[in-house]
């Protein structure tokens, strides 16, 4: 299974099955120290693998970037460092 | 009507929005490179999981170009893309590995590769034995590629004989950088 | 632009198709930023021999020797060479 990040490239080479999530390229699993965000995603594309029946699949992973973005911001400042 | 109502509602801008961030990329692409980017008619009909996931055997395949620091970088200078592929030891400390690409962003990925290549959380899943086990090499190319008949009669087609053959895998993760 | 796509180009030697096709490729798709490269790269180069510092032209004569394929991919690395000398880096999303 795949993930990925631009759902139209994926639609068109058609692949058996893909999760979507709506951020930026070279962010397919989130963003850096974020171990968390990272797990979700790996874990939800794993999940897909063993639930999806119809070739084409494309599941959404709803995580909004500029909230991924917000709480990257906060885990740094919590950590005490400048982004 | 009050001129509230003649204001055009902007579009929900993707960050807010969780639409993709840069809409319509495929068309964007083929018309700046015209017949490079792949569109096939029909699926690939679905294999399915012939066991658990916790006894699988699992690869990572991505396009980020990622390399072992101790192995020659894939080249990234020629214009139609090289067609090898490098082997990346499962086993692989994030220090060991750096990304040798030009054409994505890799600047977050340079700060904690698990955001293009999770190689760690895929060790800790395995772990947890949440995978049964991880192929003992991963792989990865170099994404920007302006030949893609050739590229799937070569690279993709050698990787999937690696993975089937040499590495036995029961399932691959692909990250498409 | 696909390989097919160049190799009739190539075929009529439709010099437009390719040189915004070498531009969109050093630009990142962007055939401005392409065309900056390009002028980049030789300015570069001219800055490093303005120095006048010892040169190897026997090297330069051997690799001259080699296979046109090499000497042609040799030519884009030397490009992406220059670029990195000349300080402005801008590929790879290095801030």
């Amino acid at each position: 299974m795949s993930v990925t990040v631009a759902r139209d490239v994926t639609e068109a080479v058609k692949v058996p099955r893909a999760l979507f999530l709506p951020w930026p390229m070279g962010h397919h699993f989130g963003v850096p120290f974020h171990l968390d965000l990272q797990r979700r995603v790996i874990l939800a594309a794993l999940m897909l693998l063993e639930e999806s029946a119809e070739p084409g699949t494309i599941r959404d992973l709803p995580i909004k970037w500029a909230d991924v973005r917000r709480e990257a911001k906060s885990m740094l400042t919590i950590q005490g460092q400048r982004l | 009507m009050t001129a509230a109502d003649k204001t055009p509602v902007p579009a929900a801008e993707p960050r807010e929005a969780g639409t993709q961030l840069r809409p319509g990329l495929w068309q964007t692409i083929n018309e700046r490179y015209p017949g490079s980017m792949i569109r096939k008619e029909s699926f690939v009909s679905q294999a399915s999981l012939s066991k658990p996931l916790a006894e699988a055997r699992l690869t990572l395949i991505s396009s980020c170009g990622v390399h072992c620091k101790t192995d020659p970088p894939l080249d990234v200078c020629h214009p139609f893309g090289d067609f090898r592929f490098k082997r990346v030891p499962s086993s692989s400390k994030q220090r060991e590995l750096i990304i040798h690409q030009l054409k994505y962003p890799h600047d977050d990925a340079d700060l904690d590769l698990n955001v293009i290549f999770p190689i760690e959380r895929l060790q800790e899943l395995h772990l947890e034995r949440r995978i049964g086990s991880l192929t003992p090499n991963f792989f990865s190319f170099i994404g920007y590629n302006m030949d893609p008949e050739r590229f799937e009669r070569t690279v993709a087609a050698d990787i999937a004989d690696a993975v089937v053959q040499q590495e036995h895998a029961d399932c691959a993760l692909l990250a498409p950088a | 632009m696909s390989v097919p796509y160049l190799r009739e180009a190539a075929a009529h030697d439709d010099l437009d198709k390719l040189v915004r096709f070498v531009r969109l490729h050093l630009g990142d798709g962007n055939e401005a930023v392409g065309q900056d490269e390009i002028d980049r790269s030789w300015a570069q180069a001219t800055k490093i021999l303005l120095r006048y510092e010892p040169v190897d032209r026997e090297f330069i004569s051997s690799v001259l020797e080699k296979e046109e394929s090499t000497l042609a991919l040799l030519f884009y690395h030397l490009h992406f060479y220059l670029i990195r000398k000349s300080g402005r880096w801008i590929h790879d999303g290095s801030r």
